[in-house]
């Protein structure tokens, strides 16, 4: 997109897009944890060193998910608040140039309290979407964060897993790719949402 | 936009808008038409979305907005009510009155202020101060639930896409040569009329009301005998013709 402040609305929607995609591909690293925990039940005391990084793996899942969930309700709220601002953004437009075209008709000033309604929804939504533009660029920050602990995780993860014997070596570094893997998958999608939310503010 | 009064006395008065110039030419021109009362005033089949900014200019040089209290809308096409969301923030207080069968669809142009009167199947009236005026069931010509509007008192039928015509927005608002104004309804209503039950069901009903003037909401205004001279044109033209058109 290459304006997205002046197609505000459709900027929201792919952003909203965006982070649903984020928040499913989130719920795949819970798949992850879940397999690596299993991993390690049956891989016994070889692989007892790679059991706390599969609750780190579960840790990482839940935050990414439940922040994906939360930046994707924000998104959606922004997208549908975006479409609200058009219409109205449309409305005075349309009521302006009636008043115009009205100009010494006695029914003119007929239209001033939608005029003045409208403009105060316009106000209030454009408060609203500001608010919450705000708040998803803390929220994408904040995961951002999270997911840089994926790359030291990866590493752990590599780490035990050559502790863990030729049986289930392979098994546990695959685990740790789709850790990073899955990790960079999300934060695509999230530098992607900042920038545009960056150039929407 | 022009405005043209079509009938008036003293409680009541009835005016069309149509022939917009300035309309985008690849979208078909069509007719609204208000009824104003002493206190209140009825939009019927107020348009498209590209045509809201000159409605509304040309609504309110007629009567202020908070006297726009009712709105008509005769089925759900787009050339009908497409501009409903900007009317909800225009005329927040008024009430859509259209068939039942289409309101879940018809909310989707965006409704949040109008309250939605759905019409039942069998018609209903609208009294708006002295005037009282009645939905007629139009079923099938051409949507499935659709109603024209009946005023006894004006002897005007708003009959909505029945009579229609396509043409430019330099015709004339009436009817001339009915011979050749048949010419220019003959593919519409062949097309876009599915049912010669239905249509033939509503010419019996509709030569029982007394009518001096027929309003579509395409082309041109019968007045008349040229509304007898419709109702036996239509009775007599099979419609519903689109299957031959195809290979079997």
């Amino acid at each position: 997109m290459s304006n997205p402040s002046s197609n505000y609305f459709v900027a929201t929607a792919t952003i909203a897009a965006k982070l649903d995609y984020a928040t499913k591909v989130a719920q795949r690293l819970s798949l992850t944890a879940s397999n690596a925990r299993a991993l390690t039940l049956r891989a016994g005391q070889s692989a007892a060193g790679f059991r706390p990084l599969t609750d780190a793996i579960h840790r990482l899942s839940d935050i990414t998910v439940s922040s994906s969930k939360k930046i994707n309700a924000i998104a959606a709220l922004l997208s549908k608040m975006s479409v609200e601002k058009h219409r109205a953004d449309s409305a005075i437009r349309y009521f302006e140039s009636a008043h115009r075209d009205l100009e010494g008709n006695r029914n003119a000033s007929s239209l001033s309290g939608v005029y003045q309604l409208t403009k105060d929804t316009q106000a209030e939504l454009a408060i609203s979407y500001r608010k919450n533009l705000q708040q998803l660029a803390q929220e994408l920050d904040a995961v951002e964060g999270e997911l840089r602990s994926a790359v030291v995780l990866k590493t752990l993860c590599q780490v035990e897993a050559s502790q863990a014997g030729a049986m289930y070596q392979d098994a546990l570094d695959n685990v740790a790719e789709n850790v990073e893997s899955i990790a960079s998958i999300i934060k695509e999608q999230i530098v992607f949402s900042r920038q545009q939310v960056a150039a929407l503010q | 936009m022009k405005a043209q009064k079509l009938y008036e006395n003293n409680d009541h008065s009835w005016i069309v808008f149509g022939r917009d110039v300035d309309k985008p030419d690849a979208i078909i021109d069509t007719n609204q038409y208000m009824v104003v009362s002493k206190n209140n005033a009825l939009l019927m089949d107020p348009g498209g979305i590209e045509l809201f900014s000159a409605m509304l200019s040309a609504v309110i040089k007629e009567v202020p907005a908070q006297k726009i209290t009712h709105l008509f809308a005769s089925h759900q096409d787009p050339d009908i009510i497409s501009s409903l969301g900007l009317w909800d923030l225009a005329l927040r207080d008024s009430t859509l009155h259209s068939p039942w069968l289409w309101e879940g669809f018809i909310r989707h142009f965006g409704m949040q202020n109008i309250t939605y009167d759905g019409i039942p199947d069998e018609g209903s009236r609208l009294q708006l101060d002295d005037v009282s005026l009645e939905f007629i069931p139009a079923h099938y010509l051409h949507s499935s639930g659709n109603f024209n509007v009946y005023d006894p008192k004006a002897k005007i039928l708003m009959s909505g896409d029945i009579g229609a015509a396509i043409e430019g927005a330099d015709a004339p608002m009436f009817v001339e040569d009915f011979n050749a104004h048949a010419q220019k309804m003959k593919m519409f209503h062949q097309r876009w009329m599915p049912s010669n039950k239905a249509k033939n069901d509503w010419v019996h009903r509709v030569r029982q009301l007394d009518i001096d003037m027929m309003c579509p909401q395409h082309g041109r205004i019968f007045k008349g005998d040229d509304v007898k001279r419709f109702l036996d044109w239509f009775e007599a033209l099979e419609v519903g013709l689109t299957m031959d058109k195809h290979p079997a």
